[in-house]
């Protein structure tokens, strides 16, 4: 996985109109926690859930609390982008665009591990110019069993049986997932466990939260769900 | 006669005419049929299999039928794979428009790119026109539902009733006749069918050798969707029609 975080350049002086400028001149931020972000994805019986933090910021402004970070590919495919977010919008358009191809030709939806290769492959074609963004995938197999996994920006796949991160929160992540996740949960406990996990990861982390929208898919059915949490 | 005019795509006969474009429209008045008809509530393109073997593998895709986009869709009337090339660049020119847009491409731009692209073979490259003339079907927000006919020389028209293919003289002059305005997609695809099967070659019209597809609005949602029809369907519509022939000693 890449480690090397490149940094933002600083911002340009300027007369401080507001106090946010004036004394928080701001330490040079990576590039990666621009907007903030927080997604994760687990795995449970004959179902998978996604769910990510709903805030947009601008380092430490935030201007948006309802922003899409999860989005569908087809009826039993997600796709979950964190990081900056006009690369995930625009790697998300660049993805329909290949995805609606495929069905075309192949008169078939694309299978989550195919998808997931697709990704990896379209963010090593920007190898020295990347996109900033960590996407996870997570979507129900051709016999409906639940597949997920992520990737750095330049596509290494790493693939998991139970749960994956990404986003600024992704170290408070890995804690509330690891003592919360358990095997084998059904669809309602499933829920319960990521939302728990979300919530209390995103509160450690200023720069995501303003609540969570979650995702359950299970074969015959989509829930989706938004939270509230901590509006901050 | 004026074969010495023949051979070159890129230059007119003495009359004004171009012979390849021509010979084009030749080559798909001599293959299967098809038949589109714009409703108030959607279009219906209807479509004949020509090749229509026991030893042929039963194939899920359609022989006739295309999808272009989630909201367009075409019937085909030609040199298969001449408008294999086309309907590749359609759904890309397609989801380029979508890309930068973010919006389906309306249908009329479309049609106008892939005639464009007609076009230029008849003009430059010295290369021979495709051999396929087509039947698009789609909706927009702008101008609801839309039927559009095209043909080698990369001439479009939008249309409200039109055939290409073998017969399609007969079928368009009965077409003609029997097209009334505000029909609803039920009297569409029964109005096809009838005319298919008085200008067909075949004797007996069966569900193997017919391919119906509908573009409509989905009641509950209000996305338009675009419907094959199964040979069991298919089946069920020509015994309701009164079609239903019965099927030929083998």
């Amino acid at each position: 996985m890449l480690g090397h975080k490149p940094s933002l350049p600083l911002p340009p002086h300027r007369t401080p109109r507001s106090a946010v400028s004036a004394n928080l001149a701001t330490p040079a931020m990576s590039i990666f926690e621009y907007n903030g972000s927080a997604v994760v994805a687990m795995v449970g019986k004959n179902c998978f859930a996604i769910a990510s933090d709903r805030r947009l910021g601008v380092q430490l402004q935030t201007v948006a609390t309802d922003f899409q970070r999860v989005f569908k590919i087809h009826g039993k495919l997600y796709l979950g982008l964190s990081g900056l977010a006009t690369d995930a919008q625009t790697l998300y358009q660049r993805l329909v665009f290949k995805h609606k191809l495929y069905q075309l030709r192949e008169e078939r939806d694309m299978k989550p591990e195919t998808f997931a290769s697709l990704v990896s492959a379209l963010l090593y074609e920007k190898r020295f110019g990347p996109y900033f963004c960590q996407p996870i995938i997570a979507g129900l197999g051709e016999d409906n069993e639940p597949f997920i996994c992520t990737m750095d920006c330049i596509g290494a796949k790493e693939l998991a049986k139970d749960f994956v991160v990404s986003g600024t929160a992704s170290e408070s992540l890995y804690g509330a997932c690891e003592s919360m996740y358990k095997p084998n949960m059904e669809p309602e406990e499933l829920f319960e466990t990521i939302s728990q996990a979300l919530l209390s990861s995103v509160d450690r982390d200023c720069l995501s939260g303003w609540g969570g929208y979650v995702l359950v898919v299970t074969p015959t059915e989509v829930q989706e769900r938004v939270l509230k949490g901590r509006m901050d | 006669m004026s074969r010495r005019y023949d051979s070159r795509t890129t230059i007119f006969s003495p009359e004004g005419r171009l012979y390849q474009v021509e010979y084009a429209m030749e080559a798909i008045g001599n293959a299967g049929s098809a038949l589109g008809i714009l409703a108030s509530d959607g279009v219906v393109l209807v479509g004949e299999k020509k090749v229509t073997s026991k030893l042929l593998q039963a194939s899920r895709s359609a022989e006739k039928m295309y999808k272009v986009d989630s909201h367009l869709a075409c019937a085909v009337a030609g040199i298969m794979s001449d408008a294999n090339i086309l309907i590749n660049t359609a759904r890309l020119h397609a989801q380029r428009y979508a890309l930068s847009y973010q919006e389906p491409i309306p249908v009329e731009q479309l049609v106008q790119s892939l005639c464009d692209t007609k076009q230029g073979y008849t003009q430059f490259g010295g290369l021979r026109p495709f051999g396929v003339s087509f039947l698009f079907a789609g909706w927009d927000r702008t101008h609801g539902f839309q039927l559009y006919m095209s043909d080698p020389s990369g001439n479009y028209g939008g249309w409200k009733a039109a055939a290409v293919g073998a017969n399609s003289q007969a079928a368009q002059s009965m077409l003609k006749q029997d097209y009334r305005d505000g029909m609803t997609r039920e009297e569409a695809v029964a109005l096809a069918l009838k005319v298919l099967s008085k200008t067909m070659d075949s004797t007996s019209l069966t569900a193997e050798k017919l391919e119906l597809a509908e573009v409509f609005l989905q009641p509950g949602t209000g996305e338009v969707q675009y419907q094959l029809c199964s040979p069991d369907a298919m089946g069920k519509l020509l015994a309701k029609a009164g079609l239903t022939q019965p099927a030929p000693e083998a």
